[in-house]
């Protein structure tokens, strides 16, 4: 639990419960007008100079800050009735579709919804800045006909104006601290973290460090269910702990909601990260009301002290199995540069610091202003919140299931002829390459001896493909099916652990043997 | 100066780059090439001046490749832009960084039009004009 101030360190000597000053006397002194408000950067330089103990005596709240891609966003919409009136059953608004589980007129416009016509370029984030800078918007809906609501079809446009509710309701916002991302494989990577380059070509992270809200009071003693926020340029409140909250492991979160018709295009963006879909940029901040010396120290924490593993995305698995590369402070990554093997990789964020500051300041502003005043939580969030991964109950295929296990393979120093040869007694259009020890070394499809008997080369070690895509027995064939589909080819020898060939497995295999997801 | 050479059908498979090279010495660089059996398209960095590089433009246009002045490579919008970063880190050359404010720099001299930015960039505000 790296955030929370464990017993025998430096503040625990003193009664660091002890409470110096309560939410309704922040309150009175906002009134007054002689509150002291600062960001967390402000704060860290207070607190660096005369220490934590003066920091928490003098100032009263600590203002943070986050904007960032927060793909678990999105808006409740009611339309209100047309004349005569629809039930609506599907429902978009620029294309994009809604979610119309609901009411006849509500809907829930998620943020990473794509459009149907503009694919990634466009979706419910989009919608969303749209919708808040006023423009107006093509609304459509279909419906099969009620004797109440007897209209099937509707088109019009709207603008938030027009709507009865635009309620932002985001069920998971404001992640604590995020792990960074790197590629270990030799293609690009395009990600949710952005584009990854080859070879730990670089590091990509999320999140505001020590203007991150959740970070700014990590025992959650001041933050929890009630708490009136900065969302989106207006005001919004916490309504509980976001989906996935996993306080334990340093991964918080929160969903929140805020009225959309009072809210800033500025601080909320609809993105896209390419060939990986849209999303939302959303500017979240809180407030910390310095109740205690253990806030105050939370509030104090610094980017050095802020630490996220480096996962390596290249490997396609869950992301908590996702290898640690290696764990690293938020003041490294934001430095430029972190040292993977011993070598200087370029680092760079995907959430805006700039944003960020100016979030921590806004709210300063209104504090100092006294147009916005701190609410006491009406619960606290959990401290600790079991994030469990989904369990595949049903057998799943795997590569074992559809390969061939019989592999007709050859030796780099045979000759292409009699590789021809071996190719069409078989009738196969894939002959590995093995070393003595039946380890893989090449490849040569029957498409590579066709062209090397034209150009009359004589070895098979002259023209075979020594970077061979490969396959495990245990993956999933869905997994292995899109790999062989991004490197347009149609066959994968099957390896083990120390790269001796135990199958191979064809685009063929696949199409013969798998029948709406089993094998025949 | 960045400059984009266009070759008709006619001299797409011509040398007449590397001949240009040869004859002028100017160690033109290819940032960006198009070549197929009907057309050629290259964009190069030429790092020359005046009438070194008007000679090397005559002896293009003598050869029968078009050539066009790219003036910019990049354009940020940067009222849009919400110095997020998504663009720093993939770009090979580091013409795009951070300034001590947190806000986006964009050093054109090192910049060679290879696009990562363009595709990295989630609220698309860097475009390549030409």
């Amino acid at each position: 639990m790296q955030y929370l101030i464990s017993e025998g360190s430096e503040m625990s000597s003193k009664s660091e419960g002890e409470v110096i000053r309560t939410i309704e006397e922040i309150n009175d002194k906002i009134k007054r007008g002689d509150i002291v408000v600062t960001t967390a950067e402000e704060m860290i330089r207070l607190a660096e100079s005369s220490g934590i103990e003066v920091a928490a005596k003098e100032v009263d709240v600590v203002t943070s800050g986050t904007f960032g891609a927060m793909c678990s966003s999105g808006a409740f919409l009611n339309f209100g009735h047309a004349d005569p009136p629809i039930k609506m059953t599907k429902c978009w608004l620029n294309d994009v579709p809604l979610y119309k589980g609901l009411a006849a007129v509500d809907g829930y416009l998620g943020a990473t919804s794509l459009s149907e016509t503009r694919g990634f370029d466009y979706g419910g984030g989009h919608v969303i800045e749209d919708l808040v800078s006023g423009k107006k918007i093509e609304l459509r809906a279909e419906s099969y006909g009620t004797d109440c609501y007897p209209r099937r079809h509707i088109e019009t446009t709207v603008t938030i104006d027009d709507l009865n509710q635009a309620v932002l309701l985001n069920p998971r916002n404001c992640y604590q601290t995020y792990d960074a991302a790197t590629n270990s494989t030799d293609r690009v990577l395009y990600t949710y973290m952005g584009t990854l380059l080859p070879h730990y070509g670089n590091v990509t992270f999320s999140g505001a460090g020590q203007l991150n809200p959740l970070c700014k009071d990590g025992n959650y003693e001041t933050i929890g269910l009630g708490t009136r926020i900065f969302l989106g340029g207006g005001i919004g409140y916490i309504v509980g702990e976001g989906t996935q909250h996993s306080p334990q492991t340093g991964f918080g979160t929160l969903m929140v909601r805020g009225d959309l018709k009072k809210m800033n295009d500025r601080y909320l963006r609809g993105a896209t990260f390419h060939k990986y879909g849209v999303t939302l940029y959303v500017g979240v901040g809180i407030s910390i009301p310095i109740i205690n010396d253990r806030v105050a120290a939370t509030a104090c924490l610094r980017d050095e002290e802020i630490l996220v593993n480096i996962r390596d995305y290249g490997v396609p698995v869950r992301p908590d199995r996702r290898p640690v590369v290696r764990r690293v402070s938020y003041k490294e990554l934001r430095s430029g540069k972190v040292v993977i093997n011993e070598k200087d990789v370029p680092s760079s964020s995907l959430s805006s610091y700039q944003m960020a500051i100016e979030i921590a300041e806004v709210l300063k502003k209104w504090i100092t202003e006294e147009t916005f005043f701190l609410t006491k939580p009406v619960e606290p969030l959990p401290r600790h919140t079991e994030f469990k991964p989904l369990e595949l109950r049903k057998r799943e295929l795997t590569v074992l299931d559809v390969m061939k296990k019989e592999v007709f393979t050859a030796s780099p120093n045979e000759e292409i002829g009699a590789a021809a040869r071996k190719l069409i007694e078989r009738r196969i259009d894939h002959l590995p390459i093995v070393d003595r020890e039946s380890k893989l070394i090449g490849i040569v499809t029957s498409w590579d001896l066709a062209n090397a008997i034209a150009q009359e080369k004589k070895w098979l070690n002259e023209i075979m493909t020594r970077r061979v895509i490969t396959a495990r027995a245990d993956e999933s064939i869905d997994v292995v099916a899109r790999r062989m589909s991004q490197h347009n080819i149609s066959g994968v020898p099957v390896v083990n652990e120390t790269n001796q060939i135990v199958g191979i497995l064809t685009t063929d295999d696949i199409s013969r043997k798998v029948v709406g997801g089993i094998a025949k | 100066m960045r400059m984009k050479l266009i070759y008709s059908p006619e001299v797409v498979e011509k040398p007449i780059l590397a001949e240009i090279i040869l004859r002028t010495g100017i160690p033109i660089n290819i940032l960006e090439a198009k070549v197929n059996a009907q057309k050629g398209e290259l964009v190069v960095s030429i790092p020359v001046s005046g009438k070194q590089l008007d000679d090397a433009i005559r002896m293009f246009e003598k050869a029968g490749v078009k050539t066009n002045i790219l003036a910019r490579t990049l354009q940020i919008d940067m009222n849009r832009c919400t110095s997020c970063g998504a663009c720093v880190s993939p770009c090979p050359t580091k013409a795009l960084r951070f300034k001590p404010d947190w806000t986006i720099e964009f050093d054109e001299e090192r910049c060679v039009a290879c696009r990562v930015c363009v595709d990295a960039c989630p609220v698309k505000v860097i475009t390549v004009p030409g």
